[in-house]
């Protein structure tokens, strides 16, 4: 049976566009992390791209964004930072968005309202609900979205969030991308069978949604941001996705069962799904998704040459941003 | 024209000033409304500028640290209270990993100018989970600034440069000293962070000292029989060593004398600063006093023999000649 296509066929291109950049640039980051060109450790998003796309094009421009869980490259470009700025990250190049400093778990882009992510899993949503805070007192209607994975939800942090966002009322939307792994950990052995269940004892409306349909979290995210604008507080969406990668490049995998796995691949994947669905409703031909496709190949190579050309930053670059100077009082001293 | 006010009257004054100043300053922390928190440094300020700005939050010192951050980058200067510096354990990685780092690994995209501040130190009986001199540890993160404040004087000014300065600041009031009195000036004035004040001038030998250590130092001054001069830093992180070497190298004799825990405390660090940069200033070994490695007893004499005395500072200093 077809499934119907609820957005408008231009958006409904984009959503499909947004997906395939996320995965066209991560095959390319494991393909240069393979060859030894991006430092540290990369955690991919194969699986996730319709969770974080569909929230991505729900957020205006202005919304926040504080990046949780262990798949974060997509959630970047899902809130537009360019691909150049975000590989020359990867990289530890000068021309990343943060000059270097930051890497894969670090990457912020403020004008572009991307708060950026807690690299220790579930610190990122008491931020969240600061900015949120800061937002309602300056009386703009902006909010903050704040992701975090099922792991992430049995830090106590998570909970306090959550109290200090109901506490006050605060535009904060809360998405949990449950992918039922925490690494080996299995999100089943958590007590709740629905994880927004969390945000039930502080009365906040709770989804809990197919995260491998884009169109489902775009209309789900939409809803709960327009609530957060309107004054009505904060929202707990369980987004249901599977981690169609390992959990970082490198890991083994030997802790799931291989036939579930093989099975999720064929049934879950957001792209492939979609994919199919716009093809089969008219929305999009063949032929126009092989330019889609070239289009973005051609994007992520600019991207990777840009990364590659930028330099490395200078060994003193190491001892900038720690402080803005001068402190206080001081004049110009430094 | 000064007055005499206590040094928490005077950190009142401050986020008073602060907040009729700056519309973006917000005060929060666990019982800061009507309650006026724990010493009394925030009260009348809900009364006089609402609940807005004035805000009690859920009892959780991550919620706390967590949304100060937050706010901080969302562009308001948030000034959050920890009941006791001992809490911010609570808040680790709030304290430790979040809050001095997030300015640094966004290339300096993120400013998070916040201030936190927390009584300090031991002196109360208020036992080993209450009684933490906390700078060492925050000192050893770089990215933030750690203030403390020694004199009613010191408490207003450096507290209204703290809530200006755009770096994250921990600010901490000793609460030995709540009610001690000092002069301040009616006219509105700030301190400057980053610098340490010769607060006594001498010939002999250089007492580096804050908080409640500050006037044991004096009391020690005057009991022996060579002329001290007292150093007091004010600002930990980063530390002004520039005015603590001057100071030696006119002395040519250092004690450095702290209520943080002497194993890897501040006083190890200061000391250092001048044997590796000024060594042929010293006529003699560099003395560091603190806490011995024990958590703060609660009986009054067990405190006491926990923290530097005024008798163990003159010895330090006599120790040198
Ligand atoms: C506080 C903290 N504990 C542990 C880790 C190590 N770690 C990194 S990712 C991860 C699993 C995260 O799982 P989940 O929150 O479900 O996110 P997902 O990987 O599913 O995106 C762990 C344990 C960490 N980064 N931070």
């Amino acid at each position: 049976m077809t499934q119907k296509v609820s957005v408008d066929d231009e958006l409904a291109r984009d959503f499909l566009e947004e997906m395939l950049r996320i995965d066209v640039f991560e095959e390319e980051t494991k393909e240069r992390f393979g060859e030894g060109e991006i430092p540290g450790f990369v955690h991919l998003s194969g699986g996730h791209e319709g969770s974080h796309v569909g929230m991505g094009a729900a957020m205006d421009d202005d919304d926040w964004l504080a990046v949780g869980g262990a798949r974060l490259i997509g959630q970047y470009i899902a809130k537009g930072v360019p691909l150049p700025e975000i590989m020359a990250e990867l990289y530890g190049r000068v021309g990343g968005s943060n000059e270097g400093h930051g890497g894969q778990m670090h990457v912020s882009d403020v004008d572009r309202r991307l708060y950026g992510h807690a690299a220790t899993i579930g610190s990122g949503q008491n931020p969240a609900v600061g900015l949120g805070l800061a937002e309602e007192m300056k009386g703009t209607d902006n909010v903050a979205v704040t992701t975090i994975g099922d792991g992430g939800t049995s830090r106590g942090s998570f909970h306090t969030a959550l109290v200090f966002a109901a506490y006050w009322d605060l535009p904060v939307v809360f998405v949990i991308e449950n992918n039922e792994w925490a690494i080996s950990t299995p999100a089943e052995s958590l007590s709740p069978d629905r994880l927004s269940d969390y945000g039930i004892p502080h009365n906040m409306p709770t989804e809990s949604i197919d995260g491998s349909d884009v169109e489902e979290v775009y209309h789900t995210v939409s809803e709960a941001i327009e609530r957060a604008r309107s004054g009505e507080g904060p929202t707990v969406i369980e987004s249901r996705v599977v981690r169609l990668v390992p959990h970082f490049e490198g890991d083994k995998e030997t802790y799931r069962d291989e036939e579930a796995y093989e099975r999720a691949k064929e049934e879950k994947d957001p792209i492939e799904n979609y994919r199919e669905r716009l093809l089969e409703n008219g929305v999009i031909t063949e032929a126009e998704l092989e330019d889609m496709v070239a289009n973005i190949e051609a994007e992520v190579e600019e991207a990777v040459e840009f990364a590659r050309e930028s330099p490395e930053p200078e060994p003193e670059a190491a001892y900038e941003h720690v402080y803005k100077t001068p402190l206080y009082g001081q004049g110009d001293r430094r | 024209m000064t007055r005499e006010i206590t040094y928490v009257q005077a950190i009142a004054e401050a986020i008073d000033e602060e907040l009729q100043r700056d519309e973006d300053v917000v005060l929060f922390g666990e019982d800061v409304e009507e309650f006026g928190g724990n010493f009394g440094e925030t009260e009348g300020l809900y009364e006089k500028h609402g609940r807005d700005r004035v805000r009690n939050t859920p009892l959780s010192e991550i919620g706390i640290a967590g949304m100060a951050l937050g706010a901080a980058v969302g562009g308001i200067r948030p000034v959050a209270e920890l009941q006791f510096a001992d809490f911010a354990a609570t808040a680790g990685d709030e304290v430790f990993n979040q809050i001095p780092k997030q300015p640094y690994v966004s290339g300096g995209q993120i400013e998070a100018p916040l201030t936190i501040f927390a009584p300090s130190g031991a002196g109360i009986g208020a036992g080993a989970q209450h009684s933490q001199s906390v700078h060492s540890w925050l000192g050893n993160v770089p990215g933030w600034v750690v203030v403390t404040a020694t004199t009613p004087y010191d408490a207003k000014g450096l507290f209204k440069s703290a809530i200006r300065d755009d770096n994250p600041v921990f600010f901490l009031p000793h609460k030995m000293l709540s009610e001690t009195k000092g002069e301040v000036p009616e006219e509105e004035y700030t301190l400057p962070l980053g610098e340490a004040a010769v607060e006594e001038e001498g010939e002999d030998v250089t007492v580096v000292a804050t908080q409640l250590m500050f006037h044991r130092a004096k009391e020690a001054a005057a009991q022996v029989d060579a002329d001290v001069e007292i150093v007091n830093p004010r600002t930990f992180a980063p530390l002004d060593t520039e005015t603590i070497a001057e100071s030696v190298r006119k002395t040519g004799r250092l004690v450095v004398v702290d209520e943080t825990v002497e194993r890897y405390g501040t006083q190890g660090h200061i000391a250092n600063e001048i044997v590796e940069n000024d060594f042929f200033s010293l006529d003699a070994p560099p003395k560091t006093i603190g806490v011995k490695e024990i958590p703060i007893p609660l009986s009054p004499p067990l405190e006491q023999e926990a923290l530097p005395s005024a008798d163990r500072i003159a010895d330090g200093i006599e120790s040198l000649f």
